[in-house]
């Protein structure tokens, strides 16, 4: 367990993210993706915080407040995503076409 | 130690690969669920105790249980059986890869020497002394964020009345 395993393993699932975020048709799949990028984020920042300044714990702040803005994009991007279905009747993105519902 | 951090590495990539090619999106979220469980455990093993109960507590039993809410009010039975990835994918999968392989190339040029893990200490003191002391500025904002996520929420989600 050393310092480029764990940044090498938060590579690998921030490109599964970004795989995610591109090839998904459903938007909650989106979503998740977008989920998975923030904790490849979330485990560089703590990483860089264990190994190279053990003595801190700024990197660990950033990674709670990391947290806490991904809960409030999740929560404002599920209601505008119920909003869209109430509308439209549909979670695949090709059919979210129109700006006025 | 070393061990568990490869079976959780393994694991985790796993579930993230089931979270982008599961058919169902109930099933990724499932998996999504098992990878911010793992994450929370690497969390714990870099010594990010406190970090790793609130990850379990707002992503796996916050997050997850409203987008798994969303998921049931929002899917058809038949959208299960279509095809749940669009015509780019190769595109996507080269550039993902590219990306992955850049990331790892990049991080060997400048992390790859063997730094020392110091011991593992508790850090809820040190981080509430951080959030109430130097960070108070941005948690105070953050605070204003995610009250107007709440309103936002609110806001966007009630039935429109002139229907």
């Amino acid at each position: 367990m050393t310092l480029y395993h764990i940044l090498a393993l938060s590579g690998v699932v921030f490109s599964i993210g970004i795989f995610g975020v591109l090839t998904r048709r459903n938007i909650l799949g989106i979503l998740m993706s977008i989920e998975l990028m923030f904790n490849a984020a979330n485990i560089n920042l703590v990483a860089f915080n264990h190994y190279l300044h053990p003595g801190n714990v700024w990197g660990q702040g950033f990674s709670l407040f990391v947290i806490t803005l991904a809960a409030a994009e999740a929560v404002v991007g599920l209601s505008l995503v119920l909003a869209i279905y109430r509308n439209i009747k549909s979670v695949f993105t090709e059919n979210m076409n129109l700006l006025h519902g | 130690m070393s061990l568990i951090f490869y079976v959780f590495g393994a694991l985790l990539v796993l579930s993230a690969l089931g979270v982008v090619l599961l058919k169902n999106v109930f099933h990724s979220a499932i998996a999504l669920v098992m990878a911010l469980a793992l994450v929370a455990g690497i969390f714990v093993m870099l010594g990010a105790d406190f970090l790793g109960a609130s990850q379990i507590l707002v992503y796996v039993g916050g997050i997850m249980i409203i987008m798994l809410f969303v998921i049931m009010l929002s899917q058809q039975p038949v959208e299960a059986l279509q095809r749940q990835v669009n015509e780019q994918w190769l595109l996507a999968m080269i550039l993902s890869i590219a990306i992955g392989a850049g990331l790892a190339e990049g991080f060997k040029k400048y992390f790859a020497y063997h730094f020392k893990s110091p011991g593992l200490m508790p850090t809820s003191v040190s981080i509430g002394r951080l959030l109430l002391g130097e960070m108070i500025v941005p948690f105070e904002a953050v605070s204003l964020a995610l009250l107007a996520a709440l309103v936002g929420a609110v806001l966007f989600s009630q039935e429109q009345k002139d229907k």
